[in-house]
């Protein structure tokens, strides 16, 4: 909780601030495991009334005119790859409103009075930014894209007057694979393009070999209570680092076991004996890097248009740990938070961080954590297919309370028009072990369906379900899998359809977002190989059929014996006839050796 | 054929399937998911997708799952819940299973088989017994297995059967409400309006007879027009005054845009055609279908009921998404013709063939979907054998008729080879 707090310490005052502008933070965490979480968060507001002047500073022009040009009062983009692993990483950095499902996702709130004039204007957002952004988001199309009721509200401040008057739409592309290509862009954004701040840590490589990566782009309009209303564009990029991967040296990237005298064991092991068996305890000690290492670069100084009264790196560690940085950096600590650090640094020096690692415990002592608890979540969810074969299938989705508040929450999925759900057959079922036994009735409590239409549109599913301390719910439901046209499947049929991961906004004790792993769906394929087999089989079987019933249909019937002879059956016989002919005549001439030449003319027949 | 040995077969019918569907409370949900019984117009499981959505204020017609005709929503919404209530809806498909059952009584007993009104055939003496008829239709295993499966195509079946029935029964009015009714559930049987106008001023009642053929089929067209228009029109109203439901129910058998597979030949044609190709040949495949109504019709004039009969063999084949049920209600009709039996020449050819695909079929399906140790083409090979087997079963059977024709012009031909030409 504190620590929570802390973030919500840094981002206050930056609400509070003149029309121009910007700042840049990078909050470091270690989680357990080796694990390291590293947020950059970069912010740049600029006055609405630059904004509409297309006087812009701080603000990218890029970005600034297709906002213009489609009509756009709040945008967010999310680029994700890998999972958040909240049983052990715990909460997700900025409860997870920073997050998106896997691949690429966006939301925006369009100007449009109806919902045509809005379809074409997300046309144009979606193709702008797939430009833009290097993305495949062109292919966010009628059947990708939904309208949410009660998920997403708008986070920024608009008048009444404007928001009735927008249409909200989402889009997801669960099969998008995020990649540098969308990183540059993304850096090019910045004031500073990444060549100096805390952006110049950020590697491609790095970024995208980690175990979870989130880039985030939010445009909102932000009116504070006096003076004048400002556009605020905040990019967010959150990875979680494997330190133990990081640190292997580039030209010996395999990992390979310590050489056992070096192996700090946990001598409390029964099975413990020196020399024999270990159970290794190192990574359970706590983690130790340095910022060059884990980034693969150093950071260059700072950049020159960021505010400085914002340091532009924190560390979230317990205050019993040692860390060092370079010089002329200046920590500072807070005294409501023992365990956060942050630097203010000189703006042209390289800085680096290094963190130790802490003194190895007293034999049978029990070693500390080193790193900061980290909170548990609300609510914990995982989503999975049930059943077997390509006909059918199932959705479970298991939500987990651990707290000891009622959490509520709108559970949000937008599946593709092939998968044919069957709402009918949605239960929502309370674990046997929990206390409560309510029924399925008082779990979800609203529904908001949307049946998705053949190649038009996707289904759209909110549920608002509310779930009672300490039990876990499985909600559920079937679906079948349709067989397409040949032309609709992707060249790797056989690896199966991305579904997007569901969306979890939690209402109370507090709002937050969660996102489920996105899934694979094998949908029945047809051969490929085979059209031109396929039509030629079929009609063939067609012709059979139909030829078979019109010969009986207009041909006359008559007896056998007064049929006259068939035309084929005829000229086969005279062939045989012929051939037994001249067979004899052949035989006649080497008896006789004087046969006329009378087989000529049959011949010439 | 006593009062008694009717009641038996009627109740050892329904017993079984209510044993079956009591006994194996998994059974009627296995079989509905089963595609050779469920197509996408007659699966149960989205009919209670399409109740769902109607019970709960969503139009089941804004979506892609049911393409039902509206008039089951309120039907089907005066049953108790399936889930918790089964018997219910069971009860109701037994009844419907009867209800067809006692129609094929009646057109057997009527006799059309062996003697309409400008033909008689030599062989009638042989004909089976309404009983017989009746029984072959309630313990075909056709019959029962989608009867439990629940597939709605029982009620358009129910239906044609009626009108024929009451057509032979000499009231024309009730034959045309009742094919209303299968054409507004199912759209197809409307191609057997022809045949069955015919059928109906055969057997005009002497009272009310009208003589000018013209006339008799244009009354009776208009009054299946009018019954048309009075079911959509309430649908029109139902389903909150749009008209979106056509586009769904009827739409989708026209343009095959759900591709689910079935025991049909349009499925893996439309999955594996070009796309600029794809218009053309659904409206090939519409027009083969079509075509087959007049040529009948004209050809066995004389005999109305041969032309129903094989129309609707054609139609378990040809049609956008045949199912087993729609060949149940072709074996049913065929058992009519007992009499033509001895000069059918490949009976036994034609239902060995339907017997290896019914039980290589369901193998075959599980290989490719549920195994995956064979592909899409393992099904479809079946299909086109079960196909095959089953046009080879409405020529063989169109061959017989022709020929008990024949024989009434040339009876010292009876047992003799012919050949056609």
């Amino acid at each position: 909780m504190r620590s929570l707090l802390s973030f919500l310490l840094l981002a206050v005052p930056s609400a509070l601030v003149s029309a121009t502008e910007y700042h840049e933070q990078l909050n470091l965490r270690p989680l357990p495991l080796s694990a390291l979480l590293a947020s950059f968060n970069f912010r740049a507001n600029t006055s609405i009334a630059d904004f509409e002047a297309q006087n812009f500073r701080l603000f990218p022009r890029s970005l600034g005119q297709i906002l213009q040009y489609a009509g756009t009062r709040e945008l967010h983009l999310r680029f994700t790859l890998g999972r958040w692993d909240a049983e052990s990483w715990g909460t997700r950095p900025w409860d997870g409103t920073k997050e998106g499902g896997t691949g690429v996702e966006l939301w925006a709130w369009l100007d449009a009075e109806t919902d045509q004039e809005a379809d074409e204007k997300w046309l144009t957002l979606t193709n702008a930014l797939s430009g833009l952004f290097c993305a495949s988001l062109n292919f966010i199309d009628g059947t990708r894209t939904i309208r949410p009721v009660v998920s997403f509200q708008p986070e920024g401040d608009h008048p009444n007057t404007t928001l009735d008057n927008t249409r909200l739409l989402h889009g997801v592309l669960p099969h998008e694979v995020v990649c540098t290509e969308n990183l540059t862009p993304f850096l090019k954004m910045l004031p500073c393009k990444g060549k100096a701040g805390i952006a110049s840590l950020l590697d491609g490589h790095k970024l995208f070999d980690a175990s979870f990566q989130s880039m985030a782009i939010d445009v909102r309009p932000i009116c504070p209570s006096e003076g004048e209303c400002v556009l605020q564009l905040e990019q967010t990029v959150d990875m979680v680092l494997d330190v133990d991967r990081s640190k292997r040296p580039h030209d010996n990237p395999i990992p390979r076991p310590p050489p056992s005298h070096d192996l700090i064991c946990d001598t409390t092991k029964p099975y413990h004996k020196p020399d024999d068996s270990c159970f290794p305890v190192d990574h359970l000690r706590g983690q130790d890097w340095t910022l060059s290492q884990i980034f693969g670069r150093t950071m260059k100084g700072t950049c020159p248009l960021t505010d400085p009264e914002v340091p532009p790196v924190c560390v979230h560690i317990p205050s019993t740990r040692d860390i060092f940085s370079a010089q002329g950096a200046h920590e500072i600590k807070y005294p409501n938070n023992d365990s956060l650090r942050c630097y203010h640094i000189e703006q042209d020096k390289e800085f680096t961080l290094i963190l130790t690692k802490p003194e190895a415990p007293v034999d049978g002592e029990v070693a500390p954590l080193g790193i900061v608890k980290p909170e548990t979540p609300v609510l914990y969810a995982e989503r999975s297919f049930t059943g077997h074969g390509q006909e059918h299938g199932g959705m479970q989705a298991i939500l987990t309370n651990p707290g000891d508040d009622t959490v509520e929450f709108v559970y949000m999925e937008s599946l593709p028009w092939f998968m044919r759900v069957y709402l009918h057959t949605l239960s929502a079922r309370i674990s046997a072990s929990s206390p409560n036994t309510n029924t399925s009735a008082e779990i979800v409590k609203q529904i908001y369906y949307r049946p998705a239409l053949d190649r038009a549109r996707g289904t759209q599913l909110e549920l608002l379900v509310s779930i009672p301390p300490h039990c876990t719910v499985f909600l559920t439901y079937d679906f079948e899998k349709s067989i397409l046209r040949y032309t609709e499947y992707p060249p790797d049929a056989n690896r199966g359809f991305d579904v997007a991961a569901a969306v979890i906004t939690t209402l109370e004790p507090k709002a937050m977002n969660i996102r489920t792993t996105s899934l694979l769906l094998y949908l029945p394929t047809p051969d490929f190989s085979m059209p031109y087999n396929v039509i030629i089989f079929t009609s063939t079987t067609i012709a059979l059929a139909f030829g078979g019933l019109y010969n009986i249909l207009v041909r006359r019937m008559v007896g056998a014996n007064e049929a006259p002879p068939a035309a084929i059956k005829d000229k086969v016989l005279g062939f045989i006839e012929k051939l037994k002919k001249k067979k004899r005549t052949v035989a006649a001439v080497a008896a006789g050796g004087s046969a006329k030449p009378a087989t000529g003319k049959t011949e010439a027949k | 054929m006593t009062l008694q040995s009717k009641v038996g077969v009627f109740a050892g019918a329904a017993l079984l399937r209510l044993v079956l569907s009591t006994a194996f409370p998994s059974l009627p949900d296995l079989l509905t998911g089963r595609v050779e019984i469920s197509t996408p117009v007659t699966s149960f499981k989205r009919l209670q997708e399409g109740l769902f959505l109607y019970n709960h204020n969503v139009w089941p017609y804004d979506g892609g799952v049911f393409h039902q005709a509206p008039l089951l929503l309120p039907l089907f919404s005066l049953l108790p819940d399936v889930k918790t209530w089964p018997i219910f809806t069971s009860l109701l498909y037994i009844l419907v299973d009867l209800l067809s059952a006692y129609a094929l009584l009646v057109i057997a007993d009527s006799g059309e088989a062996g003697q309409s009104k400008h033909f008689t055939s030599p062989r009638r003496a042989k004909r089976s017994s309404g009983l017989l008829v009746a029984a072959a239709f309630l313990f075909n295993p056709y019959t029962i297995a989608a009867s439990i499966g629940r597939s709605t195509s029982v009620f358009t079946n129910c239906a044609i059967l009626f009108a024929i029935a009451k057509a032979l029964s000499g009231s024309p009015f009730n034959a045309m409400v009742a094919i209303s009714f299968a054409s507004y559930l199912s759209m197809y049987p409307l191609l057997l309006l022809p045949p069955l106008v015919l059928l109906a001023y055969d057997r005009q009642s002497e009272k009310r007879r009208i003589d000018s053929a013209i006339q008799f089929s244009i009354r009776a067209i208009l009054i299946a027009a009018a019954c048309i228009s009075l079911l959509l029109a309430m649908s029109f109203a139902l389903t909150g005054n749009s008209w979106d439901f056509l586009a769904r129910t009827y739409g989708i058998q026209l343009t095959l845009s759900d591709l689910t597979p079935t025991v049909g030949l349009w499925w893996y044609f439309f999955i594996e055609i070009f796309d600029s190709f794809r218009a053309f040949f659904l409206a090939v495949f519409w027009l083969h279908l079509v075509i087959y109504v007049g040529g009948l019709s004209i050809r066995l004039r004389t005999q109305p009921l041969a032309v129903l009969t094989i129309l609707l063999g054609i139609f378990a084949v040809f049609k956008p998404y045949p199912s087993i049920s729609d060949t149940s209600l072709f074996l049913a009709m065929l058992a009519l013709f007992r009499h033509l039996y001895p000069i059918m020449r490949y009976t036994y050819v034609a239902s060995a063939t339907m017997l290896y695909a019914t039980f290589l079929g369901p193998a075959f399906y599980h290989l490719w979907i549920y195994a995956g140790s064979g592909n899409a083409n393992f099904f479809y090979a079946i299909t086109l054998v079960w196909s095959l087997g089953q046009s080879l079963f409405v020529s063989d059977l169109t061959f017989a008729v022709l020929r008990d024709e024949w024989e009434v012009e040339r009876p010292e031909m009876v047992g003799k080879e012919i050949r056609q030409i």
